[in-house]
């Protein structure tokens, strides 16, 4: 099985990486011991070979997790500086918008659409009506545009780790990259957002004429452009939301929203409601979705439970090797935490061989098993 | 004892390099996260002042995200963002010396020492034995010392290394054996007492 019977030169040896260890660490996975003392040859070979080893030795980097991490922002804070040097490009922008109108025909039909909902915010607005695709227009980042047109929520992720499981009927627009010191999405309906923390760049949706601020949480806006009222409930961390500076003479107020606690604008006349136990609040209870119950606490929880419940609050289909992770179990709290984040701590709590890849609403898990 | 298993991670790399050129933040980090310190080590083996190495690491990436979209696709990550922080090294020590108004404009010089595990030897013919292989080691010519370092602490393949040094396979190739071949014949005579020696409590 080992190549090692070939090996004729101290170069073999100091390649082979079972060795090394061996060697450095006296781990022995492939009885190095045993297969040098056949030989005397062999066991000549293998001690000078030993010695390299032991005269070569590079110590281990300084830096600490803390140093790295601080370096990271450093080449972040470089990044911006050095985008903000460069011109925008305005042509991104062009190309999305020739994918998006692909056909004739699939333009004439949201043509369609958005006539109607023209119509339909006429009948609650005033002229200070701000609607989503006013928003995206002033957007100069180049948008990607998604719609959920089906009859269950989509999970949507976003290139910062944030997850966004948008309801039906509604559409969310994100930037491919977060440029510059922001993170800004727009919204048209529903969402429930899990948004990855990231003190240096605060995210913000904008769903209509009310912006939401946060720097890593969780909460649910409704923005449905054809009905009177918005509302965002924040389900964990903190949030903060004022009315979009585009809107005239709107108060500029600036409202702090906890667990459980809630805002609903009023877009006639552009006022705010806060609700502060959001639970006792009809509407709102009863527009929950299935996400916003479910405890991701585990204690000793069998992985593939975990896996289940994430499938059914994602609506997510997960491929694993249920035969290898019959026997793992996990204690861990995965509650506010976006949906690609909750899969990589699953798999690093596994052991390092367990990776997962996601494809759409798709998500495959490879894993030798657990450690 | 933390012990470091550099696995095969060539196809990972891949697939988060992928992820960077369309826009990735989380990728970007993950691969900044992974190789930070190895570059920084690498980039001290030419230049002993910390901070301007980190600076340039840092360099390397921030070019990376800005001009994602024109990087190749088919990469060994490692390779490439080894050979960066060389070259971003070597433009800066050039610049340094035309500012110096020196006459040479030489490549840049591998000035690492290879050290001793020490804490693994325990009786002294060995340790004799290995501080002598030690002082030959680290007295080989940099290009060749730097292509022993690429090859057993970095793991670098040695089409990898010659990519990283700028120069073809078979150079890359003769450096590595090169360095092998004169230290065994200056280290034989050592070798030899030694080996009968251990052989015979065998």
């Amino acid at each position: 099985m080992h190549k090692r019977n070939d090996f004729t030169e101290i170069e073999d040896f100091l390649s082979d990486e079972s060795f090394r260890l061996w060697a450095k660490y006296q781990v022995d996975q492939q009885q190095w011991e045993e297969w040098t003392l056949e030989d005397p040859k062999r066991a000549k070979l293998v001690e000078e070979a030993r010695l390299w080893i032991l005269a070569m030795k590079v110590e281990r980097p300084i830096l600490d997790e803390k140093s790295i991490e601080s370096a990271l922002d450093k080449t972040w804070d470089k990044i911006n500086e050095a985008e903000r040097a460069r011109p925008l490009f305005r042509k991104q922008k062009q190309k999305i918008w020739q994918y998006n109108w692909i056909t004739s025909a699939a333009a004439a039909v949201l043509f369609g659409a958005l006539i109607f909902s023209y119509f339909n915010t006429s009948l609650f607005s005033n002229d200070s009506t701000l609607v989503y695709h006013e928003l995206i227009q002033e957007n100069e980042e180049g948008l990607v545009e998604q719609t959920n047109n089906s009859n269950k929520p989509q999970i949507i992720t976003l290139s910062d780790g944030s997850s966004v499981l948008l309801l039906p009927d509604s559409k969310l627009s994100y930037p491919k990259a977060f440029l510059g010191n922001e993170r800004k999405v727009y919204l048209s309906g529903e969402g429930f957002f899990e948004i990855s923390k990231n003190r240096k760049k605060p995210f913000y949706v904008y769903a209509n004429e009310i912006v939401t601020k946060v720097v890593g949480t969780s909460f649910r806006i409704r923005a449905y452009e054809n009905q009177p009222n918005i509302e965002v409930l924040v389900h964990t961390g903190q949030v903060n939301i004022k009315s979009n500076e585009s809107v005239e003479d709107s108060n500029t107020k600036e409202y702090v929203l906890l667990p459980n606690q809630a805002v609903r604008f009023t877009r006639k006349d552009l006022t705010f409601n806060k609700i502060s136990d959001a639970a006792a609040d009809n509407t709102l209870s009863k527009t929950k979705n299935n996400i916003e119950d479910i405890n991701f606490s585990f204690a000793d929880t069998p992985v593939s439970k975990i896996l289940e419940l994430i499938e059914n609050a994602y609506l997510v289909e997960i491929d694993f090797p249920k035969d290898k992770l019959k026997n793992c179990y996990l204690t861990t709290s995965l509650n506010d935490q976006p949906l690609p984040e909750k899969l990589k701590i699953i798999c690093k709590s596994l052991g390092n061989n367990t990776t997962y890849e996601m494809n759409g609403n798709q998500i495959i898990i490879t894993s030798e098993g657990c450690d | 004892m933390k012990i470091k298993i550099k696995k095969s991670t060539h196809n990972n790399d891949l697939a988060l390099w992928s992820n960077l050129k369309l826009g990735d933040e989380k990728a970007f980090s993950q691969l900044f996260e992974k190789y930070y310190s190895d570059l920084v080590q690498y980039g001290n083996s030419f230049s002993p002042f910390t901070a301007k190495v980190q600076d340039c690491v840092q360099d390397v990436f921030t070019d990376i995200w800005i001009y994602r979209e024109t990087l190749n696709n088919n990469v060994i990550v490692k390779a490439y963002l080894l050979a960066s922080v060389r070259k971003r090294i070597a433009r800066h020590q050039e610049r340094d010396r035309i500012f110096r108004k020196s006459t040479t404009v030489d490549a840049i010089e591998f000035l690492f020492d290879f050290s001793i595990e020490h804490q693994l030897i325990a009786d002294e013919t060995t340790s004799f034995a290995v501080s002598n292989l030690n002082k030959l080691l680290n007295d080989l010519p940099a290009r060749q010392k730097e292509a022993l370092y690429l090859r057993y602490h970095e793991g670098l393949a040695v089409e990898e290394i010659a990519e990283t040094l700028e120069v073809n396979y078979q150079s890359a190739n003769n450096l590595l054996y090169r360095a092998i071949l004169n230290l065994r014949k200056e280290w034989k005579g050592i070798i030899v007492l030694l080996l009968s020696l251990f052989t015979s409590i065998l």
